[in-house]
């Protein structure tokens, strides 16, 4: 008996009990189906004075219903000495003789299961739009229940009341990375990835289940390295196993010398995918259908359109990204001109000052319309021949997590060098100009796009920013990084400090990575 | 049917206000007397005040923002000294230093295939004890450099088989290791060590008068390295030899050559001499890797070792410099050499030795 409960369930807890009890939860309290809730509705009212609300109570050892605010229920116990009751509203039991609700476990436990049971059976039917049903009809069926500790874990934590907590002034979640060696591309993408919300959320609940043999899995070290992050050291942490995985598994880049950040991320992302992918054995070989975390985090779709010129037929494929890399102006490839319907910098209310390109700029340019040209013909299936067409990219799916890469290290045939243009970008993000949906609009002739300001399904928040500071052949990174809401840290390698807002949106932008704001169940 | 589209007057109006104020209230009602619940249960099951922090803890993570700290509190730049254990090779690495390691230690990158290549080549064309001088390149990475204190933890010999450095060595040693202990004494067999337990008693005897001995503690093997070598001392090597064989044995075997004087004579010379014919020695002191802090420095394997100046300008009185100690003294001690030869350090007789050992320590 947990110490919550009290002696006098026992007189209850005879014969066919549970059973009994069962039946009381699914009919009175926790009505699954229309007609359950007719039922309640119906024949729950008080045997005494009609009411239907005034907190009903059900006595448990026999069919009464009485309120509880009106003590019509205790009358009845203390006539018949029915020492229980359960509320219908929440399911509480209620001792007449402990004058308090008390919670049995084994009780407890029956309720748990009819709730579960309850929901399940609404999501299935659909008729109600609560927010529980949301989340049954979702398929899941379960609502996500807090968290509480066990007799165990109490004792422990009353004997221990040191506490870390994780407030909004706290440095738990913050560490350095010491430089092993021109490594600092490699520490800014670590800093990025453990600041990504919904990351720290999967390892930080240990929901990577490793199914690798050896000792060489690299999201078992990411799953390591969320736990440096928030041990609460200050000492900054030396990433040499992850080094050595990385160059393990990836072999491109080993290699003392210094690396590009971009290249680095796609590596270590494909290399968490092919090693998360081990997780979920029969989906392993399907590509398309991989349902591990990186995926379902930075996968996004991108909806390539090829247009015959002759015959207006389009040709669409969709590939998958994880980043998507803008070129910027002062690059050998043309900038500008850009397709019409200037819409999308307003949107976003960057400041345009004059000549600064914006980050929706560079977008805008990445999703226009381009003429192939007429070395460049496509077989149209159309036509059956050689036209010439134009090709429009356009995102078909958002990732959760989007990055921009800014194209400033130019390796062309005439020369490489770094393009140092400042591009602006906003904290904020709307996406919706560019999505595949709203090119269809477009093309049907709407170029205003009426903002539905209650669509957020493509709203973005900026939360870490990766600068190269330096020339082509040499340099160094650091990253802008956002812990609460609107605090920003400098990680540079083992030293970060705090950051303004306006040293993030002021610094020239090599690598994005913005959040969606509004997550929503599949 | 939405409240917009009723009619704002009528007699019905206030009894539907009425009947929707109640329902609002009930709602309220009822979500606050969840809410109540929960506070409830959270009471009585005894959890509901267990994440309150204690001041002492939220004042110990406060971010700092000052200038010249990190927020942290932590000055920048204090953290030269980290090190790291390289997976691979398990060697204590400056952090600092771990990729360029690394890059050598897999075997990666623009620098480790031409090193590999020339070792290749060279081996080819070096004769077998030549390939030996090669093997003595490895602790001649730049990495020991700083770590001198350190090296009888680090030097390991067991290191990993796999570094790409050891492969074509351990080759030639390991067929060889039987006959060379018996046939060539002197040469110098450098491989990862000698198990003891394979030998029997007369080996270990003809072993222990040419090699230091000393068994390691992690390899549980002999050292291979001359009596000289530095990375024991000489009550290691007395101890080995009672250890190996009886309480009667020698602490060293010169013991029974060398007449025990004050002075140093060389009462055998000739044995002495060809004691010395060790084509190579295992000069391998902190000095001469403190030299080689340039990566591609061990792959010349014509450059000539750095010798240990020998030792040999011994006072009378059983004392006198010796370079053996540490090794460190090697490059400063210039003694005078009776002995034309430019190796060895000749051996001494084990008390003095002892106590010139007991002075450098």
């Amino acid at each position: 008996m947990s110490p919550a409960g009290c002696p006098h369930v026992n007189s209850f807890k005879v014969d066919n009990w549970k059973q009994n009890l069962r039946v009381i939860y699914q009919c009175f309290v926790w009505s699954g189906s229309a007609e359950t809730r007719k039922r309640k509705a119906k024949s729950c009212i008080c045997h005494m004075c009609g009411a239907h609300l005034n907190r009903l109570h059900s006595c448990l050892y026999c069919v009464f219903f009485a309120c509880f605010a009106k003590k019509h229920i205790h009358e009845h116990a203390k006539s018949k000495r029915h020492n229980l009751a359960i509320d219908l509203l929440y399911g509480g039991i209620y001792c007449f003789m402990c004058q308090d609700y008390i919670y049995d476990k084994d009780m407890e436990q029956i309720a748990k299961e009819e709730q579960r049971k309850a929901w399940k059976i609404q999501g299935k039917t659909g008729s109600m739009r609560s927010f529980e049903c949301a989340l049954c009809a979702s398929g899941i069926g379960e609502k996500y229940s807090t968290w509480e500790p066990t007799k165990r874990e109490l004792e422990l934590l009353r004997h221990n009341p040191k506490r870390r907590r994780i407030t909004s002034n706290c440095t738990i979640g913050l560490r350095g990375l010491i430089n092993l060696g021109n490594t600092c591309f490699m520490n800014c993408i670590v800093q990025a990835l453990t600041h990504t919300p919904l990351l720290r959320d999967f390892f930080l609940s240990d929901r990577h289940k490793c199914e690798m043999q050896s000792n060489s899995c690299l999201v078992c070290e990411m799953s390591q390295l969320f736990q440096e992050f928030y041990s609460g050291h200050r000492s900054p942490h030396i990433p040499f196993r992850l080094l050595h995985l990385v160059w393990t598994h990836a072999r491109h880049l080993a290699g003392y010398e210094q690396q590009d950040a971009h290249e680095f991320l796609i590596a270590a992302l494909d290399v968490l995918h092919r090693h998360c992918k081990d997780d979920n054995g029969k989906k392993a070989n399907n590509p398309n259908h991989c349902n591990c975390i990186i995926d379902q985090i930075f996968t996004g779709g991108l909806q390539s359109d090829v247009t015959c010129q002759v015959c207006h037929g389009v040709s669409t494929t969709i590939d998958p990204f994880w980043d998507i890399s803008l070129d910027l102006p002062g690059s050998s490839t043309p900038f500008w001109p850009l397709s019409p319907g200037g819409d999308g910098s307003a949107l976003n209310g960057e400041s345009h000052t004059t000549g600064a390109t914006t980050l929706t700029d560079c977008l805008r340019r990445f999703t226009r319309p381009e003429h192939l040209g007429s070395s460049a013909k496509i077989k149209c299936s159309g036509c059956h021949s050689y036209q010439e067409s134009t090709k429009q990219l356009t995102m078909k799916k958002l990732p959760i997590v989007a990055c921009f890469h800014l194209k400033r290290f130019e390796h062309s045939a005439k020369l490489r060098r770094k393009i140092t243009t400042y591009v602006s970008f906003p904290l904020e993000l709307d996406m919706t100009p560019f999505m595949a949906s709203s090119k269809e609009s477009r093309m049907n002739g709407q170029y205003q796009q009426t903002v539905d300001p209650f669509n957020n399904d493509n709203k973005y928040s900026l939360f870490a920013v990766v600068n190269h500071q330096g020339t082509l052949e040499s340099g160094h990174y650091t990253t802008f990084i956002r812990q609460h809401k609107d605090q920003w840290f400098k990680c540079d390698d083992a030293i970060i400090t705090k950051a303004s807002i306006k040293d993030v949106l002021d610094s020239e932008g090599y690598l994005l990575f913005y959040h969606k704001q509004f997550l929503e169940y599949e | 049917m939405k409240m917009e589209d009723m009619p704002l007057s009528g007699p019905d109006n206030t009894k539907l206000e009425a009947l929707v104020h109640d329902i609002y209230s009930e709602l309220v009602e009822d979500a606050c007397l969840g809410l109540c619940f929960e506070v409830h249960r959270a009471v009585k099951q005894g959890y509901f005040f267990l994440d309150e922090t204690d001041q002492e803890s939220m004042k110990e993570f406060e971010i700092v923002d000052q200038p010249g700290v990190d927020i942290f509190g932590q000055v920048y730049n204090q953290w030269k000294n980290k090190e790291c254990e390289c997976p691979n090779c398990k060697r204590l690495i400056a952090a600092s230093r771990f990729a360029p390691h690394l890059e050598k230690c897999l075997g990666m990158g623009r620098n480790s295939s031409r090193i590999a290549n020339r070792r290749l080549a060279s081996n080819n064309n070096m004769s077998k004890s030549e390939s030996d001088q090669e093997d003595n390149d490895d602790l001649n990475d730049n990495d020991w450099s700083y770590g001198a204190e350190k090296k009888a933890r680090k030097r390991k010999s067991d290191k990993n088989q796999n570094s790409p450095r050891r492969s074509k060595s351990i080759k030639h040693k390991n067929g060889e290791l039987g006959s060379s202990v018996s046939s060539e004494p002197y040469k110098y067999n450098y491989n990862t060590g000698i198990s003891y337990e394979t030998l029997g008693p007369d080996e270990v005897r003809s072993l222990l008068t040419t090699q230091c001995g000393v068994i390691s503690e992690h390899t549980k093997k002999m050292c291979t390295r001359s009596q000289r070598c530095p990375q024991h001392t000489d009550e290691q090597r007395r101890a080995v030899r009672v250890f190996l064989l009886g309480p009667s044995a020698p602490s060293l075997p010169d013991a029974d050559t060398v007449v025990e004087s004050d002075s140093f004579d060389i009462p055998d010379g000739q044995t002495l001499m060809s004691r010395l014919q060790w084509e190579d020695s295992p000069d391998i002191s902190p000095a001469d890797s403190a030299s080689s802090k340039a990566s591609t420095n061990h792959s010349d394997s014509r450059r000539p070792k750095k010798k240990k100046r020998p030792s040999l300008g011994l006072n009378s009185g059983g004392g006198g410099s010796l370079t053996g100690g540490g090794g460190s003294s090697s490059s400063s001690s210039q003694s005078n050499i009776s002995l034309s030869t430019k190796k060895k350090r000749p051996k001494l007789s084990a008390p003095s030795i002892s106590s010139i050992y007991d002075d450098l320590n």
